[in-house]
């Protein structure tokens, strides 16, 4: 690692270019535009992020909210806990003195953000042991942590065991190299047994003690409450969304599916999302009312469904590319689990979760069984073409949106979704879906550059007559 | 004696497999350490270890995996499609790893290009990755899941007396592979890697009862056999899935013996005995989870590390390989760390990622392991 890379902490950087691009438009145009001239390697994705108006706002400010919490931390004597975003958020946020980080988002942050991205950082990850074909998603951020440039964690949550090895490894080695405490979360390759939902119930229980034991106090149950009665509402508004996505032309422009998943994972039952859920049903709602689209020009000449993960290329640029070739982005669709009751539930009660808050036993329950339908946890944890999981959704979510063209990308380290990937492209393609697998890194361009990338995608494009 | 272990570790449908099923038997295969022989055996079955070895092409196992898997499931698809593996009448493919739980999906979707391939009991047995009273009550549910499918499809009983007598039989032969360890730890050594290899997998892949009787033998016959390790580096294999003799000569071919290792197909699970009086699929699943020193059990490093430094102690090692077949990121990081505190113990480490299969890095392998000789000599 350079030494001018070790010359601040990685979560600082971060914090400090999202605190600058969340306040940009709180002052005048001229001051936007001067502060454009100072933030070079941040302009481009501050342009596609705010170009939304309020919605990128929020978005902005709901993810500085959760860089301020991380940040003020250690001052304010709170235990830092590292987990990985595949665990339900509103288990920490319903403790006084517990604030998460996130490994995933952490990457995703310096990946969208940073000139060269989190490369020197996941390239150190290599340098102290860990392997260079595991996952992106997690090295970019580790491996500031591991380099000693970030407030560190007091304990750890691996949640991923059974649904990805790659990710729970990352989390493991991080434990095991720094010696810090660690609970492991695991997920049965069924979903919907008695069994099995007794299972994660004691899981999630255990891991509760654990986070209890480190942190010194008790969960909060009324804090816990709150979080999860202001799930059920961002649940609605979602669901709300949802129904706006189904319509052609997609009144929702692309970037909305990061904002909306974005929130899911870093700030699910805080008040900022719900506040940015509902900014967004007011922009789908207006251009579904002109009976536009969500792109820049009102167009749509395509619509597309990621099947599993977007591509999280430096400034943003997926989405402008698709804001600019007038594609209309659907549900990503990993971030796809509902409560019960949700629309796009119907017929498949057994797969939602269900949100109880009457006591603390309750609300346990209902965190067990919406942590494991969370993004990866639902769909890769069994075979992929077994009931309630890959494919199963893949089609229902293409049966309900209608897409022109599927795509699938992830990372290098990702052996579960690549090890049937191809499958999963075959069995679309039969069902008359172009389906593309991409070659590519959604968090390292070094893998495969953007360029190269909509080279191929425009290809495809071409080649299957999408938008013709 | 040993040359039929050598030949069933070099073939897959070795002589004792036919035998087996001349007689009328039918073979069961496996993938993973954590579905218990016991069990298969206990149904009257042979337990066979699926394996990837003898493979010459990828056509097959590339056609269906991505090309970031580890190639040691793609090879055992590969004998799959190739119909290698028709003498199998069932296979149990577990979630020991995810490359390995996407064979499950790859096999059954191969099969219907490859017509046959397809053995007519097929199972996905899922593991959970940690061991404490839930999970073990969980995996002991599944194992009953697991025993009602064979008796289902093979028109078979399980009952608790055929469990036990099998686990008699296995923690007999856990007793004699733990002898094998001792001579292997001993100072003079009075086999090769190779050959202590060659038992082990040829445990995996003959009938049970023939092995314990064969290996009795075997430890008699070595108890007076010469030092094989005279003027040899003391050295202990670590990491992935490892059931290729050619590698391990290609080590000891620097001058070197293998005396011990923490292995997949080597010596990984014979250190404790199952609890022979207690309720059978029980006592196989606190074993099975409880014992376990693959890094899939997430969270226990320190155990894992204690355990080799123990082994390594009373071996007397000169120095340890931590191989890792490639996109294996279980055994490589891990190996990360290892390298680490094992160096720090005053043991000299060196990590080799390879492609399982035929040695088709022989040449950069061995350049490796000379270099690693040098630095011990």
């Amino acid at each position: 690692m350079k030494r001018e890379t070790r010359e601040y902490n990685y979560d600082w950087m971060i914090w400090s270019i999202f605190n600058a691009g969340a306040k940009a438009l709180d002052g005048t145009q001229k001051e936007y535009e001067s502060l454009m001239n100072v933030i070079p390697s941040f302009r481009t994705l501050l342009h596609t992020v705010l170009r939304h108006g309020k919605p990128g706002v929020l978005f902005l400010k709901m993810l500085l909210e959760y860089l301020d919490e991380l940040m003020s931390a250690k001052r304010e004597g709170k235990k830092l806990c590292l987990g990985t975003f595949v665990t339900a958020k509103h288990i920490f946020y319903a403790f006084d003195n517990v604030v998460p980080i996130w490994a995933e988002p952490m990457t995703v942050f310096g990946t969208l953000a940073l000139r060269k991205a989190t490369a020197e950082y996941m390239d150190y990850c290599c340098e102290v042991g860990f392997t260079e074909t595991s996952c992106s998603a997690q090295r970019g951020s580790l491996g500031a942590y591991l380099a000693g440039l970030a407030d560190m964690p007091d304990f750890m949550i691996c949640g991923a065991p059974g649904i990805c090895d790659t990710n729970a490894n990352a989390i493991q080695f991080m434990s095991s190299y720094l010696d810090i405490p660690l609970f492991q979360l695991n997920f049965p390759a069924k979903l919907t047994e008695g069994r099995v939902m007794d299972y994660h119930r004691k899981d999630l229980r255990a891991m509760i003690s654990f986070i209890e034991e480190h942190a010194g106090t008790r969960i909060n149950e009324g804090k816990l409450r709150d979080l999860l009665e202001e799930q059920r509402r961002q649940d609605e508004l979602a669901s709300e969304l949802y129904d706006f996505m189904r319509l052609t032309p997609c009144p929702v422009p692309p970037i909305f599916q990061l904002f909306h998943y974005g929130g899911r994972l870093t700030m699910p039952g805080r008040k900022s999302y719900t506040a940015l859920l509902k900014s967004m049903l007011e922009v789908a709602r207006k251009n579904a009312a002109a009976g536009v689209a969500g792109t820049a020009s009102g167009k749509e000449r395509a619509r597309l469904l990621m099947c599993y993960i977007d591509h999280y290329t430096t400034d943003g640029r997926f989405w402008e590319w698709l804001d600019t070739r007038e594609i209309s982005l659907l549900p990503t669709l990993i971030f796809n689990f509902w409560h019960e009751g949700a629309n796009y539930a119907a017929g498949k009660a057994s797969e939602t979760y269900h949100i109880d808050t009457s006591n603390m036993d309750t609300m346990l329950d209902s965190l067990a069984d919406l942590n494991s339908r969370m993004p990866m946890v639902k769909q890769l944890r069994g075979p992929y073409d077994a009931p309630h999981m890959w494919l199963d959704d893949l089609l229902g979510m293409s049966k309900l949106m209608k897409p022109d063209f599927l795509v699938y990308i992830g990372s290098m380290g990702c052996r579960n979704s690549w090890g049937i990937n191809k499958l999963l492209q075959r069995d679309c393609e039969r069902e008359g879906l172009p389906t593309m697998l991409l070659f590519a890194d959604a968090f390292d361009d070094r893998v495969a550059s953007w360029e190269s990338i909509m080279d191929k995608l425009n290809e495809f494009m071409r080649v299957r007559r999408i938008s013709a | 004696m040993i040359e039929q272990m050598k030949e069933a570790a070099h073939v897959l449908e070795n002589q004792f497999v036919r035998k087996w099923r001349e007689d009328g038997g039918k073979v069961v295969g496996y993938s993973c350490t954590f579905m218990p022989e016991e069990i298969i055996h206990a149904a009257g079955l042979l337990p066979f270890r699926l394996r990837g070895i003898g493979t010459t092409t990828l056509s097959i196992g590339d056609a269906y995996f991505g090309p970031v898997i580890c190639s040691f499931p793609k090879c055992m698809l590969q004998l799959a499609g190739q119909g290698i593996y028709n003498f199998l009448d069932g296979a149990i493919i577990t979630n020991g790893c995810d490359s390995m739980r996407r064979l499950e999906e790859c096999w059954r979707k191969a099969s219907e290009d490859y017509p046959g391939t397809l053995p007519g009991y097929y199972e996905f047995f899922s593991v959970p990755h940690k061991a404490v009273d839930y999970s073990i009550a969980f995996y002991e549910e599944e194992l009953r899941d697991i025993i009602g499918t064979l008796e289902t499809h093979f028109r078979v009983t399980v009952t608790d007396e055929a469990l036990r007598k099998s686990i008699r039989l296995y923690n007999e032969g856990r007793t004699l592979l733990q002898k094998l360890d001792s001579l292997r730890f001993s100072e003079k050594v009075p086999l090769t890697g190779g050959d202590a290899m060659a038992i082990l997998i040829a445990g995996h892949a003959l009938p049970r009862e023939q092995f314990n009787s064969m290996l009795t033998r075997i430890i008699g016959d070595l108890e007076r056999a010469p030092s094989q390790s005279e003027k040899k580096k003391r050295l202990m294999l670590i990491g992935s899935a490892s059931d290729d003799i050619d590698f391990i000569r290609v080590i000891e071919d620097a001058g070197a013996i293998i005396v011990a290792d923490t292995v997949c197909f080597g010596s990984r699970i014979h250190s404790y005995q199952v609890d022979g009086e207690g309720e059978p699929v029980h006592a196989l699943s606190s074993h099975y989870l409880n014992h376990s020193i693959c890094p899939r059990m997430l969270g226990y490093y320190k155990s894992r590390l204690a355990h080799i430094m123990e082994t390594a102690r009373k071996a007397k090692i000169d120095g340890v390989i931590l191989q890792n077949v490639r996109f294996c990121d279980l055994h490589g990081s891990e190996n990360g760390v290892l390298e680490r505190d094992i160096e720090s113990a005053g043991i000299p480490c060196m990590r080799l990622e390879r492609e399982y299969g035929p040695l088709v890095e022989t040449g950069r392998i061995r350049m490796r392991i000379d270099a690693f000789m040098e630095r011990i000599s």
